[in-house]
């Protein structure tokens, strides 16, 4: 293979779709969580994402950080750090997290408005 | 038999998350040099492609008919990945070998379910002895599907002989849910199968026998 090609070829332009300023939401549910999971300690912040792949072709990525290199939006939800990947803004914008208590499986769930379906098991959509 | 030169791109996928994304993207563990299927949500075929593991690099080789619709399809993935695409199909030919030849040095040379895999810079020169019918019948003869006769964007790579390409443990990827569904509940409904001629429905037609896709 002519790998002295690979340095020069013209790298394929990915359509960077536009960064959308978020809003979002948390329930009483997740916020309970979220302070249960941070206490008093504001340092950190909830890093909400999307990676490629999943069932359905993008799934969730949820992190507690202290900081990320990624470009984010910080938000300032009911005094939690939430930060967004300008990347993955346009999948994000108008999302609700939330907290379901399960005998399997329980945690944070995204209620995405952004989503024309998603997987069984919830962790990815399309 | 020979070599036979196929009609195929050449991709260089780079940066840190190559592996995890080609991963999450298609139907076989991409771990390192192997063959893989990428698929939509509903499990149909976008291409069968090999993946080569080279230093810093992953180098995807499909169909070039079915180009376009793989880059629109993963390109819009990259969510901020350490993941970049470039397109080197103009400098390199691909040829599939039935025979283990030997190769001059910058020509990369996998083995892979359909014989040896021959990526070659334009420069070099390799002997092609082996025309489209007898690559046919060589196909037949060892039940390997090809792009644009069995393996189509109308079908889910079980049903078109792909199955082994298609990992029964690896985590989620586009497709998943249906394919492992398919398997689970035993609803693959067809297989890729030689049959003798004549027989109507070939999705390869040879001297003797043909491939088509046959209800299992």
């Amino acid at each position: 293979m002519d790998c002295n090609t690979c340095d020069t070829a013209p790298t394929i332009l990915v359509n960077a779709p536009e960064v959308i300023q978020v809003s979002l939401t948390i329930t009483e549910k997740a916020k309970e969580m979220l302070q249960g999971a941070f206490g008093d300690d504001r340092s950190h912040g909830l890093l909400v994402g999307v990676l490629s792949g999943g069932c359905s072709g993008y799934m969730y990525d949820l992190q507690i950080v202290e900081s990320t290199e990624q470009d984010c939006q910080e938000l300032n939800i009911d005094g939690f750090k939430v930060l967004v990947p300008n990347a993955s803004s346009h999948l994000l914008d108008g999302i609700e997290i939330d907290y379901v208590d399960r005998m399997m499986g329980g945690g944070f769930k995204i209620n995405n408005p952004n989503a024309s379906s998603s997987c069984g098991c919830g962790e990815s959509f399309a | 038999m020979g070599v036979f030169a196929l009609d195929a791109y050449v991709l260089i996928v780079k940066g840190s998350d190559r592996y995890k994304f080609l991963d999450g993207l298609s139907t076989n563990k991409v771990d390192g040099t192997c063959s893989t299927v990428f698929t939509t949500k509903n499990a149909k075929i976008i291409d069968m492609a090999d993946i080569i593991e080279m230093p810093e690099i992953l180098a995807i080789i499909g169909h070039c008919p079915y180009k376009n619709k793989l880059i629109d399809h993963i390109s819009s993935r990259i969510l901020g990945q350490d993941v970049t695409i470039s397109d080197v199909s103009d400098a390199n030919n691909v040829y599939i070998s039935t025979n283990d030849i030997e190769v001059s040095d910058g020509v990369t040379k996998v083995e892979t379910f359909r014989g040896f895999l021959i990526v070659a810079p334009t420069r070099i020169d390799i002997t092609v002895d082996m025309t489209l019918e007898e690559f046919s019948e060589y196909r037949i003869q060892n039940l390997i599907p090809h792009q644009g006769y069995e393996i189509t964007e109308k079908v889910n790579p079980l049903v078109c002989g792909l199955g082994h390409l298609v990992h029964e443990a690896k985590g989620c990827y586009i497709g998943q849910e249906i394919l492992v569904r398919m398997r689970s509940r035993g609803r693959i409904n067809k297989k890729l199968v030689c049959v003798k001629n004549p027989t109507s429905n070939a999705t390869t037609v040879g001297r003797i026998h043909s491939l088509k896709i046959d209800r299992a």
